[in-house]
């Protein structure tokens, strides 16, 4: 195919570019960068294996990172939301990841400890996201220019368009070269967070909360256990809302969570109904944000007629309060 | 006695000379990169499948819970499995599917010997010392038609889909890396139509290079497997292994082979 006299060379040139390839973006790689990392006593830049299938690699949400430092005092809207998220993603990232933010925020004059302070991040955030609103109108676009700089993120906005298809942050990530992952992770938790923060509530504000997020002593089992969501106490028969668009991945009933709805609103974020007396969505069904999905109720392992509402970001419960403001009280102690 | 290859003049230029030097371990890169194309190809595919593994998974552990939820004693094992450990099972599952499918595809590749054009022998060592040969590309698609086997089609089939796929993906990587790395160097127009030059040309040069003869060596591997069955036996041989690899190829083909998008 090649010239004869060129032809090892070319024949070298490509089996190289495919190892390289293979070494840096498949889980075969991987298990050898590890491997060797083993044999030599040093460290694997390796993602972890399963992290090469959740969509946009390590987009796991730590617990602590979702908490902010300062408590909300209202309703957020999208643009704070996003903003909340980025300043929280920052937060979590180390110093070289973070340096297109700090060019950016350089630009416009701001210094980079503002971008971490608990009372200035979040303004600093949103004014980061409006200089780039003008180029990069689509949030995930914005959050991969934010987080991996203007260049690569319109490089890997055109050939997604080249490409076809919807722009998910999850194939921009896939147009950049090794050397991107962080910012990827980033964008992805960053995209996440907001979308947590965004979140409608399942019920009516007025709900109790009746057994909040974390260890309890299960009233039924008889021991201590992560309870993994928060009962809202409201009698059977109660409207239960979609809290956001998205599409339903499991509806079924069982002994222990009764009928239970789990819709998938993607970028990262999963809420799972139980307990409900009647689902209204079926399997595969797409959901919008406020539709009435289910009737609450008293089914599976319950005490009293009430909702567990489980919030999942990167499929890890985490605490819906977290990214609540009106509903702070909880009455502890309460049955399930 | 065979005549002896020619040797180098001195006026040889340096690259044919580099060339030359390369060519003499043929025999440890090649495999190497069939297996790494392969290999990549089949993450392409395995990477677009975890969301339909993440239902998969949803709908079995959904039908288990209903099952098991129906007793008392065993009611407990509907906690056994929380959404958490759902979505690590698909991902271990989708990790479990491509090495399977790198084993399957893969492994024939490392067989893989290069095979030069028969030097001119004697009549007599002719006769006495029978050569092995390995049969053309003309020989295996002649007993793909004669004796069709599963394995004989399926399995040089999804390597070509896992090929493309793969090559897809490493042209892509040499755009990326080639794009944001010579920009500011010469410019964002002269970095865009290098990047695009280049990623087409790893495209075909993978193709060319390595990609037929991963197809060839699986069409090999396939054929040897189902001779040496024979009969209706060749019928069932390899039928896990095409299992494993077929919707990986499919997804392959369908949702990992952007090959338009470098003309755009």
């Amino acid at each position: 195919m090649f010239p004869r006299r060129a032809k090892g060379l070319l024949d070298f040139c490509m089996a190289a570019l495919c190892v390289w390839a293979a070494y840096h973006h498949t889980p075969a790689g991987a298990l050898l960068r590890k491997a060797t990392a083993w044999a030599t006593g040093t460290r694997s830049t390796a993602r972890p294996l399963l992290a090469y299938y959740d969509g946009v690699s390590g987009t796991a949400v730590s617990a602590p990172l979702v908490a902010p430092d300062v408590p909300l005092m209202r309703p957020l809207t999208d643009a704070e939301a996003l903003a909340w998220g980025t300043h929280l993603a920052l937060k979590s990232m180390d110093a070289r990841a973070r340096a297109p933010v700090v060019a950016l925020a350089s630009e416009l004059g701001v210094s980079t400890a503002s971008l971490l302070d608990p009372q200035d991040g979040p303004v600093v955030a949103r004014r980061l996201h409006a200089a780039l609103a003008e180029d990069f109108p689509g949030e995930e676009a914005r959050l991969t220019a934010l987080f991996a700089g203007r260049v690569p993120a319109r490089y890997a906005l055109e050939r997604m368009q080249a490409e076809g298809g919807t722009p998910t942050l999850e194939r921009l990530a896939s147009q950049l070269p090794p050397g991107f992952e962080g910012a990827s992770v980033g964008a992805a938790q960053a995209l996440a967070l907001a979308t947590a923060f965004g979140l409608a509530w399942p019920v009516h504000e007025r709900a109790r909360v009746t057994s909040p997020f974390g260890e309890r002593f299960h009233p039924v089992l008889g021991r201590r256990k992560l309870h993994t969501g928060v009962d809202l106490g409201v009698p059977v028969g109660t409207s239960v809302v979609a809290v956001a668009d998205g599409v339903v991945r499991r509806a079924s009933e069982d002994a222990v969570n009764g009928r239970v709805l789990v819709v998938d609103h993607g970028r990262g974020v999963t809420t799972a109904y139980c307990h409900n007396s009647e689902l209204l969505v079926k399997v595969g069904e797409g959901v919008a944000r406020g539709q009435r999905v289910a009737l609450s109720g008293n089914t599976g392992r319950s005490t009293g007629p009430h909702l567990h509402y489980q919030l999942e970001l990167a499929a890890r419960p985490m605490d819906p309060l977290k990214f609540r403001t009106a509903l702070r009280s909880v009455v502890k102690d309460a049955a399930p | 006695m065979p005549p002896r290859p020619p040797s180098a003049s001195p006026s040889t230029p340096f690259l044919t000379d580099v060339s030359r030097f390369l060519g003499a371990f043929r025999w440890a890169f090649m495999p190497l990169g069939l297996v790494a194309l392969v290999a990549v190809g089949v993450h392409s595919a395995a990477d677009t499948l975890d969301e339909r593994l993440l239902s998969v998974v949803d709908r079995v552990d959904a039908a288990f819970d209903a099952f098991v939820g129906r007793f008392e004693l065993t009611a407990p094992l509907v906690e056994w499995v929380s959404l958490e450990q759902r979505t690590r099972i698909a991902r271990f599952l989708a990790l479990a599917w491509e090495l399977c499918a790198d084993l399957v595809l893969a492994l024939p590749a490392l067989g893989y010997r290069e095979a030069s054009a028969p030097a001119p022998v004697e009549a007599w060592r002719a006769m006495m010392e029978p050569q092995p040969v390995q049969p053309t590309w003309r020989a295996l698609w002649t007993r793909c038609w004669r004796k069709p086997t599963p394995m004989r089609w399926l399995r040089p089939l999804a390597t070509a889909a896992v090929v493309l796929a793969g090559a897809c993906a490493v042209a892509k990587l040499i755009q990326g890396s080639v794009y944001l790395s010579w920009r500011e160097l010469f410019g964002d127009a002269a970095a865009d139509v290098a990047a695009r030059v280049l990623a087409l040309a790893g495209l075909v040069g993978v193709l060319a290079s390595l990609g037929w003869r991963a197809v060839l060596r699986n069409l090999q591997h396939a054929d040897a497997v189902c001779e040496e069955a024979g009969g209706r036996r060749a019928w069932r041989q390899g039928l896990l292994g095409c299992g494993v690899v077929v919707p990986l190829a499919v997804a392959a083909a369908v949702d990992a082979t952007p090959l338009w998008s470098f003309f755009r």
